[in-house]
């Protein structure tokens, strides 16, 4: 999620290129690995963020204490702007300095660097997402032998034990996820239709396992019939895929499309094929698909998670190890299913900002 | 006349301080977070430590570098040559010996020199042309051998010499720098090769007719560019315990920007091993500085900015007025 995230929210194409091989060595990692890897039961395992609580009596306790926390993040986007920004202001309630925040820019030895520089401040607690699990593990141990609780997103660190090295892993319910995606296509499809998958065809985990959980989940549809499935690796490559496809099976009445930015390709080409008939459905949020969505076009649904609460989730963990709580391997952070109804009100809960001037404008018309 | 002598005297003494030009910078920026974050670690003896040792494969390749730009050709082939040296050499070594695959690592930087400077030379295309071809080869090249995966180092004895070591309770790292550093100053400031090499930069024509063989010279600084590059790449390995196909591909521009503004010119002829070495840790220390503000990442790249500019505006000014 935070790769898809990472691959669609920024134009720049070295960005972009960074996160597709990002997301590949993620992938490669994780099935080297495959111990390291969270798995249907890690998720099904794990606790969930409500549950994260500090009575008032721990806040105090944690504001006398003047602790420092660092934020080592992977890369930029505005998915990762919402993370450190649920962060920061979490630990902004808690009385906690947020003393540094990196951005590695997906390159390992950037995120070395990070890390020795961040150390220099001593940090009580880190939160981070590993870019390269191999290259950073000693970086990593050199940050909290100095006593710094850390807290991963996403990525767990090859050879690193839960409660002794680590706090915790904040993720996604990716599985969840997928699920929700087939629920959304059997109600854009009413039950019944011929569908269409565009699938990222890369072994990246968190996409994998969404695209997984949605076929398994579609399987109790008995009246909806999968006519064709393509992958496809580069984001720029969907719009192709999706005329090819609908020209050679214009009976398709639903695409489901690995993520957003994915999934504008697909509009843009069901747009020039003229077939507003067409429904799309899909994962995260974007402004220019959520348009689509508000002027009752294409894109019937998506499924998006809540970054704010990812990071203020990191940081509430992390908070409470201070004060000797031992958190779960996994915490999972809720998803929306989005439709045009609660466009609003899913944007507000993954960002907590207010929705954009011309989405609000679209919804009104 | 004598007008004339004057001015050309007045340029020449601008010229000669030209390479002075990266110690204002260099020490007015040390200054300014000195005073900015006096009350954290800035100031502290590990701290500059960190910044060397995060440095240190920057440096190479900026030292390697200047011999390229010191002959008037550009090498954009450096960032993926990291890559790929580092990976054969943790490929090698899970095979054979430190030996080995140091030899097979730099012999990867010495081939892409030979190949870049031999197309260059025979086609007599621009070397940003040719080096941005060869980047690309090499590129896929490391992206294929190793199908994206990271290639982890677990021998200790190599880590220890390309990374984590200390030898005299100084960080290897540091030496490293300083050798090749070292290495690079005597052959540029001491011996022939460094002279032709400067005036081959500096006017092909009249070092052919002095007798020096300007295509072998071109040659040689691209091969001594590469190889560079290649210990790099063995230097990111040995510090980050592990190769991984992206090594390296951040790193050109700043490579370029602390060469430049170490005083080595970027169309030849005038080249500055201390400035080259002052710049990629000059590069460094805004780095570090900035995290140590705590500054969110978007004012950190601001900030690189403004500093920069405004270091560069006052060594000028301090040139001028010496």
């Amino acid at each position: 999620m935070t790769l898809s995230r990472n691959l669609h929210s920024c134009n720049n194409y070295n960005f972009i290129s960074k996160s597709i091989t990002f997301a590949f060595t993620l992938l490669v990692t994780s099935f080297a690995a495959p111990l390291l890897a969270i798995d249907f039961n890690s998720i099904k395992n794990a606790d969930k963020s409500e549950n994260i609580k500090l009575s008032q009596q721990q806040i105090d306790s944690l504001k006398s204490k003047k602790l420092t926390a660092a934020l080592v993040w992977h890369g930029s986007s505005a998915w990762v702007s919402a993370v450190n920004q649920g962060a920061q202001e979490t630990f902004s309630r808690f009385g906690i300095e947020v003393v540094a925040v990196t951005d590695a820019q997906f390159d390992p030895a950037k995120q070395v660097a990070d890390l020795e520089n961040v150390s220099i401040l001593n940090p009580d607690i880190i939160l981070s997402l590993s870019v390269d699990s191999t290259s950073t593990k000693n970086s990593y141990r050199d940050a909290i032998s100095n006593g710094a609780k850390l807290v991963l997103l996403s990525n767990p660190i090859e050879g690193f034990i839960h409660h002794q090295d680590y706090v915790g892993i904040v993720t996604d319910d990716m599985f969840g996820m997928g699920k929700a995606a087939a629920q959304l296509t059997m109600d854009a499809l009413k039950q019944s239709g011929k569908l269409g998958i565009i699938y990222h065809d890369a072994k990246y985990f968190i996409t994998n396992n969404r695209d997984h959980a949605f076929r398994q989940a579609l399987k109790s549809a008995s009246n909806i019939d999968i006519v064709i499935e393509k992958g496809f690796v580069r984001e720029s490559e969907t719009s192709n895929i999706a005329a090819a496809m609908i020209l050679q099976n214009p009976e398709i009445e639903a695409i489901y499309v690995s993520w957003d930015s994915a999934a504008e390709g697909v509009i843009e080409a069901l747009r020039s094929l003229d077939r507003p008939d067409i429904k799309v459905i899909t994962h995260d949020l974007g402004v220019n698909n959520l348009l689509d969505m508000a002027t009752n076009r294409n894109l019937y649904g998506t499924v998006a998670d809540r970054p704010y609460d990812i990071g203020a989730t990191m940081a509430k963990l992390g908070a409470a190890a201070i004060l000797g709580q031992r958190a779960a391997q996994v915490t999972i952070v809720p998803f929306d299913k989005v439709t045009k109804t609660n466009i609003t009100s899913a944007w507000q809960q993954a960002f907590k900002k207010p929705l954009p001037k011309l989405l609000t404008q679209a919804l009104q018309q | 006349m004598n007008a004339q002598m004057l001015s050309l005297n007045q340029l020449k003494q601008i010229a000669l301080h030209r390479e002075a030009f990266i110690y204002y910078i260099f020490f007015f920026v040390l200054f300014f977070f000195a005073i900015v974050l006096h009350d954290t670690a800035f100031l502290t003896l590990s701290n500059f430590m960190n910044i060397v040792k995060q440095t240190a494969p920057l440096t190479i390749m900026a030292v390697g570098l200047t011999f390229a730009l010191a002959v008037g050709h550009i090498d954009l082939s450096i960032g993926s040559v990291v890559a790929l040296s580092a990976l054969v050499g943790a490929l090698l070594l899970q095979h054979t010996g430190i030996p080995l695959a140091v030899l097979g690592a730099l012999l990867v930087g010495v081939t892409v020199g030979l190949i870049n400077g031999l197309l260059i030379e025979r086609l007599q295309v621009s070397s940003l042309l040719i080096t941005l071809g060869t980047m690309g080869i090499i590129t896929g090249i490391a992206r294929q051998i190793t199908n994206l995966e990271s290639v982890p180092i677990i021998n200790q004895d190599f880590t220890f010499f390309f990374g984590s070591g200390k030898v005299l309770g100084l960080p290897i790292l540091l030496l490293w720098t300083l050798i090749i550093g070292g290495c690079a100053y005597i052959i540029l400031k001491k011996l022939a090769a460094g002279r032709h090499l400067l005036a081959v930069g500096g006017n092909p024509v009249a070092a052919r007719a002095m007798g020096i063989k300007v295509t072998r010279i071109r040659l040689y600084a691209l091969i001594a560019s590469s190889t560079a590059a290649a210990l790099a790449g063995l230097l990111y390995a040995g510090r980050l315990h592990g190769a991984r196909y992206t090594l390296g591909e951040a790193d050109l521009l700043t490579v370029i920007a602390a060469v430049a503004i170490g005083g080595t010119s970027l169309f030849g002829g005038r080249a500055c091993i201390v400035g080259a070495i002052l710049g990629t840790w000059l590069m460094g220390i805004i780095n570090n500085g900035l995290i140590l503000s705590g500054f969110s990442t978007n004012e950190q790249m601001i900030a690189r900015g403004v500093i920069l500019v405004i270091a560069v505006a006052i060594g000028v000014k301090e040139i001028r007025n010496g």
